[in-house]
């Protein structure tokens, strides 16, 4: 009775013949065409987007059929064996012109909740603005994850040959790992708590999460999510009562800006080649401004800004009329960034441009 | 040390030094591409300079004789002379912005300061490179600085 099964004894076999110097070394001539590529460092290094050129910038319209994670411009032998995994085989699913920049900035300009924000700098505040800036961030401790949730459900559905979208996607989870991370540090940090969930946000995640498909779900959470949420991140920065939140506001709105960046060329890219699919984007699109334009009249949303923005719970009225503003740079921004992906929301938009805020307090 | 002009090109260009000197900083907070337009608004016509960042430093400063001459893919910080005043003074007396006098503090309202450009994708990478962006205004601590007018 044989020892070991059929495939070690085989394995033994190749061993036994390498011992007697019978190599094989076809590996080292497999790939002629990709052989011989060099690659210069720029002023920052050496980045994704310095090695990825001439043959190995070839990013075929439709990726792998052999389905494996075998690296796009290497041979790929004919009994490798596809993953079936992979549903998004597309490029214009997933891709976008920036993928490549946008995670060579993502990984060099990453930063730690532990010793980038100067945590030796809290210090007590009045009970009604500690109250609202851990309500603020018990909410974003909450919305901030669904930007990692919803790549990773995409992630492993994606071609192996589209690698500059897939590794972007990585550092944005991580990006949200550290969101949820700095909020939640900031609500426990401070002899306060985290305070009140949001039935609102879940409204919208969940149109995110159940989105039919990669772009539609792309553009509702990276054009439309995080356009709005880098909005309050600058508002955070804006009202922050120390130092320690400017910094964190500062840090998170820069990943935001990188992510929005992405959706916004991504749609471009998928609507120059699929124009007839506008009206499923415009769809989901309803679907979120509905969302959220109803967590604006959520308490525990609104009001904690606006203790902020009045500078105390005796001025939540005159807060509330100067928060107004806000509303309408989202919506602007918003409908901005639509227009350069080719979408021209503006005459289907379902929400209003701005509040009347006079009308509202009259 | 001899006071800087602001507005001028030696004041961009003094700047541009003072991140040359603090590049490991620069390089913790990551590298920066985009070109920055600061239009200065005065009494006559308003004085632009451009300052185009690639890597861990200023590629490049100079002055625009009309908005019109920016190198393609910009945004704009625009603010009347008295603000941009103000920032500095602030910045100088305290070695670096307090909590309202950094430049989203002072661009999320839009007013007094105001952040534009061709498109939002321009104006998104203000946001993008922010904390670079306020290291180098910070500089200014270090910038003995007087005014025009």
């Amino acid at each position: 009775m044989a020892k070991y099964t059929p495939e070690v004894e085989i394995g033994l076999d190749r061993m036994r013949e390498l011992a007697r110097g019978n190599f094989d070394l076809k590996w080292m001539h497999s790939n002629p065409q990709g052989w011989g590529h060099k690659a210069t460092p720029g002023p920052t290094g050496l980045r994704l987007q310095d090695v990825e050129t001439g043959y190995y910038a070839q990013v075929p319209a439709h990726g792998s059929e052999h389905g494996s994670m075998a690296p796009r411009g290497c041979s790929v032998p004919a009994d490798t064996r596809g993953l079936g995994m992979y549903t998004l085989n597309e490029m214009s699913e997933v891709w976008a012109e920036n993928a490549a920049l946008l995670y060579d900035e993502a990984v060099v300009r990453q930063w730690n909740s532990i010793t980038d924000v100067p945590w030796h700098k809290l210090q007590k505040l009045p009970d009604d603005i500690e109250r609202s800036v851990c309500q603020m961030c018990t909410g974003l401790t909450e919305v901030e994850f669904v930007a990692g949730d919803m790549p990773a459900k995409w992630l492993c559905r994606i071609n192996h040959d589209f690698h500059e979208v897939k590794l972007f996607l990585a550092t944005q989870i991580m990006d949200e790992a550290r969101h949820l991370d700095v909020f939640r540090k900031r609500a426990l940090a401070n002899g306060g708590g985290l305070l009140m969930a949001s039935p609102g946000q879940e409204e919208l995640l969940a149109a995110i999460l159940e989105a039919p498909d990669y772009t539609t779900a792309s553009a509702l959470m990276h054009i439309f999510g995080e356009g709005f949420v880098l909005t309050l991140f600058r508002q955070g920065e804006f009202l922050a009562p120390t130092e320690v939140e400017k910094a964190i506001f500062r840090l998170c709105m820069q990943d935001e800006a990188r992510h929005v960046a992405y959706g916004v060329k991504h749609l471009k890219y998928f609507l120059e080649r699929h124009p007839d699919r506008a009206e499923q984007v415009h769809k989901i699109l309803d679907l979120g401004e509905q969302a959220i334009f109803r967590l604006t009249l959520e308490p525990q949303t609104a009001e904690p800004r606006a203790i902020l923005a009045g500078g105390g719970i005796e001025n939540i009225q005159l807060g509330m009329l100067r928060m107004a503003f806000i509303y309408t740079k989202q919506v602007k921004e918003y409908l901005r960034r639509l227009q350069i992906a080719g979408l021209d929301r503006e005459p289907r938009l379902t929400i209003p441009k701005e509040i009347p805020v006079e009308d509202l307090a009259a | 040390m001899a006071n800087t002009i602001f507005p001028s090109t030696d004041w961009f260009q003094a700047l541009s030094r003072r991140m040359e000197q603090e590049e490991a900083e620069y390089r913790r907070l990551g590298s920066i591409d985009c070109t920055m337009v600061v239009q200065i608004e005065t009494s006559g016509a308003p004085e632009l300079y451009e300052v185009a960042f690639e890597g861990f430093r200023a590629r490049s400063v100079r002055r625009l004789a009309r908005l019109e001459d920016a190198s393609p893919g910009h945004f704009v910080l625009e603010a009347p002379l008295a603000t941009w005043r103000e920032m500095i003074d602030n910045i100088r007396a305290n070695g670096g912005p307090d909590l309202e006098h950094t430049l989203n503090y002072l661009t999320f309202p839009d007013y007094p300061m105001r952040v534009s450009g061709p498109d939002q994708l321009e104006v998104d990478t203000f946001y993008r490179y922010n904390q670079s962006l306020q290291r180098f205004f910070n500089g200014a601590a270090e910038v003995p600085t007087a005014y025009a007018r």
